[in-house]
């Protein structure tokens, strides 16, 4: 048999044989492109070719593997533990074979796509990679053992059956497969590319390394101060450079303020449009001449937003709600009014959540290096480098090949940047193409409050039927919320360079003004539902000359935490009304299995107290309890929170707070513990604290006090149980969701220690202390 | 011109004096342990010590460091084998157990925040190794210029992490 000619088909992929390989040996997976969009670009100059071998994994002579993905870790451990343990899995290697884990680059990753959804719901690109990878180990193994395929297996890293044995190492010496397995999507889209086919999994029951809690292997180096993070990266002859952005979100240029030469004699004002950047040979000196012009740079003034404390105002009133067509779930009926209208009790109730702020504890920054030849190199920390990519090359009418993106740690963006930008990158870009020299842009702390993308606010109207045995018998929910997707990086936008279009209703997906429905119902007890998204632009986009007003993005759980936290009081309430014990009413009016199982764990492990009136409380503090409930990346979440009020203050203490989390099966306990833990702190820190506060020109808040998080004095004891449960054949995501379930339940438990229904956030004092005076 | 000593060594930096100390050991001395974060004092990410005690390095000019020594995250192993008398063979292979506690516990998620988390933990221990969680969290939320931040929720991981650089630092060591 010639070996260079053999082709095999591998579960609808194709598989060739080919000799020995001049490159030493490694065992390349590559991936054609069938029936992609742009079959071309991942093939092109700057890409992975994916249709030849060099993408995704490559295992060594040496029995060491290197994993590459598109995904880029954020402070999730995914790609250095989850994704090497499924790898390990699905090769039948052991975890410490894989040496190396390639992220983000986007000259040196295959798929792309933004630092969401790891678990793909279970079958991830790399889950797959490494299926395929596996048949085509058995194939190669099986030709030169002369063993049938049926009969070979693999484990810790060595193919062995008949009798017979060889490593993996072994295998690949003088030989290279190229797989060619069909993947769709667009590379440089927000969801990049996409494995396609069904390559045999590895049975569940088998597993031996999925389960295990492996260390993330980069926590070491971060630790240790050896790791090069974005802003550590320095290019010979880089200057720094800081932003000069307008006065207002709606400000146009007047005149830029002159650079005071006598004080700062190396710097250097760059004005392109709206846009304006000083840059200079030292940081400091970047800093305080931007400073300095900054002062002296005047700008048009701009008044179009309703400021925070008129915020619902607007959106109830003034907002356009018609332009954008309404959504409905799949579950909703045509019409619950007849049902409502029947209803013996009934709860009417409208909800309302602020913008809140991502809040990186690192204010955005990038490092551009353009060439002569017009290719540009982009040092950073990124939720969505071929996102990126494709941006920055739209800014400069230029093709994505010319643009490259490097990958590096960063602070946790959660969201910002997974459209592709969280600001400074496009003008890294702009900037050292001017000025002909590498660029160091870095943002300062207000501006990455003032300047950068937020979680959108939302308002919900909720009615709920109770029937006479206190059953609900119709449920009705319509949410409000602008556009939630603004991926335009702002520094094309104010020099006047092509970008995506603004939010609007035309636009599918990204973009869109659009409001889909994120919370499944699961309440699978209650069919007679209407669930409706009504969706509008921005607040200011409209009447901005900049066209930008308060951008939003999506952050943690996006959508689905402005969807559940409505829904979840409501049933709180509603069981209230019902004169029944809140988790009792869920589980009555649930169906599925780990619905109820996740709940019965939550009650049990949280000291939940089981009953059906409010808890009995008088004097100077009063105690409370509250249960939320959601389903996300299927994963099925529970939540349980205790507080104290201090009705002479207002003030809130989450004392604590207990979360039952089902992923299916739990790849890595130990990560998950702390990613849940994470969250969770978020999630209080959203309940109590959190509000973006503007005015009627921009934003004010402006640091960390007028935008206060949680401090660890705050923190309140964390109780995570997880719920391993392997037959279900899949793994849920664990890193979102964990930040959407504490506020309903701290507003469920305040209204269970006081009786006093606090449905908008943050609950801070002044509005806990209003309440309770109400 | 200007001398100053960080992490055992003399430094000579030519930084104007009214630069942030951070900006001269990241950029001059190419020290990457403490983060830019917010450049106000309110957040903890650039913390150093400074003849022990945790100081902001974002609002401090390099005219204040004077003869004063200055601890970074690099320069923690170093202190920890000074303190222990471990040769420096021995040093070279030692993180400082706070560190060391860190890794244990898992505690960074993204870890930007962390510099200042061990920057101040290692301030914390070195007075009281067996500290409880309410002095932990008294540490880290009023001790300082600010409370030490971490957006991604990390304060649980840092307490037991706390906590188990201290049985470490007590025992005398982690190797």
């Amino acid at each position: 048999m010639n070996p260079s000619n053999a082709q095999v088909s591998v579960c609808g992929a194709t598989l060739t044989r080919r000799g020995f390989v001049q490159t030493g040996g490694a065992l390349l997976v590559g991936f054609g492109l069938v029936g992609a969009k742009n079959a071309g670009a991942a093939a092109s100059k700057n890409s992975l070719d994916a249709s030849l071998p060099e993408s995704w994994i490559e295992i060594h002579p040496d029995n060491t593997i290197l994993i590459r993905t598109g995904k880029s870790d954020f402070g999730q451990s995914t790609t250095f533990t989850a994704y090497r343990q499924i790898v390990a899995e699905e090769l039948g290697a052991r975890f410490e074979d894989i040496t190396t884990v390639v992220m983000g680059d986007t000259d040196r990753t295959p798929d792309g796509s933004g630092a969401f959804d790891f678990l793909g719901s279970g079958t991830p690109n790399i889950r797959k990679a490494a299926a395929y990878t596996h048949q085509a180990l058995l194939d190669l193994a099986s030709q030169r053992l002369g063993v049938p395929k049926t009969s070979l297996s693999t484990k810790d890293g060595v193919v062995s059956g008949g009798g017979k044995r060889a490593t993996f190492g072994d295998l690949v010496k003088g030989q290279q497969l190229k797989l060619t397995i069909p993947v769709k999507g667009d590379l440089t889209s927000i969801m990049g590319l996409m494995v396609d086919g069904n390559p045999p999994l590895k049975p569940v029951s088998q597993y031996t390394v999925v389960g295990k809690s492996f260390r993330n292997s980069v926590t070491a180096s971060k630790v240790a101060a050896k790791e090069q993070w974005a802003v550590d990266v320095r290019l010979p002859g880089m200057w720094h450079a800081r932003m000069v952005h307008p006065a207002t979100l709606g400000s146009t240029l007047v005149s830029v303020g002159a650079l005071d030469r006598t004080k700062f004699p190396n710097a250097q004002v760059i004005v392109k449009g709206n846009l304006v950047g000083v840059a200079a040979p030292s940081e400091w000196e970047a800093i305080r001449a931007a400073q300095q012009v900054a002062a002296a740079t005047k700008w048009k003034e701009w008044r179009g937003l309703p400021g925070h404390t008129r915020l619902f105002d607007f959106l109830k009133r003034d907002a356009d709600w018609k332009t954008t067509r309404v959504t409905k779930s799949e579950k909703s009926k045509d019409d619950v009014a007849p049902a409502l209208a029947g209803a013996p009790r009934k709860l009417n109730a409208t909800y309302q959540l602020p913008f809140m702020k991502h809040a990186p504890m690192g204010p955005t920054m990038a490092l551009a290096d353009v060439h002569k030849d017009g290719s540009v190199f982009i040092y950073t920390h990124n939720q969505n480098p071929q996102a990126l990519r494709g941006e920055i090359a739209q800014m400069l009418s230029t093709s994505p090949d010319n643009v490259v993106v490097r990958t590096f740690s960063g602070p946790g963006h959660y969201g910002r940047s997974n459209g592709g930008n969280a600001g400074a990158e496009d003008e890294a870009v702009l900037l050292s193409k001017e000025l002909g020299r590498p660029v160091r842009v870095q943002w300062m702390r207000p501006e990455d409050f003032q300047w950068s993308t937020q979680s959108p606010a939302a308002l919900s109207d909720v009615q709920i039927g109770l029937d006479a045995k206190g059953r609900m018998v119709a449920y009705q929910i319509d949410h409000y919320m602008p556009a939630m997707q603004d991926d335009r990086p702002i520094g094309a936008v104010l020099a006047g360079l092509p970008t995506m279009p603004a939010p609007n209703e035309k636009a599918v997906f990204i973009g869109s003004t659009v409001n889909d429905i994120q919370d499944p119902w699961i309440y699978d007890g209650v069919t007679n539902i209407v669930e409706r998204g009504h969706g509008t632009f921005q607040v200011g986009q409209k009447s901005s000359p900049l066209a930008v007003g308060l951008r939003d993005h999506s952050m943690r759980t996006p959508g689905q935490f402005q969807q559940n936290f409505p829904r979840e009081l409501a049933v709180s309430e509603a069981a209230a009304l019902a004169g029944a014990d809140a988790i009792q009413f869920r589980i009555d009016h649930a169906k599925q299995e780990r619905v109820v199982n996740v709940l019965k764990t939550v009650r049990d492990a949280s000291g939940w107290q089981t009953r059906a009136t409010r808890a009995q409380n008088s004097g100077a503090v009063l105690r409370g309890q509250g249960i939320s409930l959601m389903f996300r990346s299927a994963t099925y979440w529970a939540c349980v929170t205790q507080i104290a009020v201090t009705p002479s203050t207002g003030a809130i203490k989450v004392e604590k707070v207990t979360v039952a989390v089902d992923p299916g099966i739990v790849v890595n306990p130990m990560q998950l513990k702390r990613q849940v833990e994470g969250g969770t702190v978020m999630g209080v820190s959203i309940a109590l604290l959190e509000e973006l506060q503007f005015d009627e020109s921009g934003i004010t808040s402006r640091d960390w006090r007028s935008y206060p998080i949680l401090k660890m004095a705050d923190l309140p004891e964390i109780k995570v149980v997880l719920l391993h449960r392997p037959e279900v054949g899949t793994y849920g995501g664990g890193s979102e969701a964990a930040n959407a379930l504490a506020a309903p339940a701290i507003a469920a438990a305040l209204f269970d220690a006081t009786g006093k229904i606090a449905r908008r956030l943050p609950l801070k004092p002044e509005y806990v202390q209003a309440l309770l005076k109400a | 011109m200007a001398t100053i000593l960080v992490n055992g060594v003399r430094r000579e930096v030519q930084a104007p004096a009214d630069t942030p100390l951070l900006y001269v050991l990241r950029n001059d001395l190419e020290l990457s342990g403490p983060q830019f974060g917010c450049g106000l004092a309110q957040c903890g990410a650039c913390s150093i010590l400074l003849d022990g005690k945790e100081v902001r390095s974002c609002v401090t000019p390099l005219s204040a460091a004077g003869s004063k020594e200055i601890t970074t995250l690099e320069g923690l192993p170093a202190r920890w084998a000074q303190q222990k008398g471990l040769s420096s063979a021995e040093a070279a292979k030692t993180l400082h157990p706070v560190q060391q506690a860190w890794i244990e516990e898992q505690t960074p998620l993204c870890g930007f925040c962390q510099n200042g988390m061990m920057i101040k933990a290692t301030e914390l221990l070195e007075h009281n190794s067996s500290p409880t969680v309410a002095e932990i969290k008294d540490a880290f939320t009023t001790s300082g210029p600010s409370a030490h931040l971490c957006r991604c929720g990390s304060y649980t991981a840092i307490i037991e992490a706390v906590q188990r650089a201290g049985r470490e630092m007590a025992k005398g060591g982690n190797r």
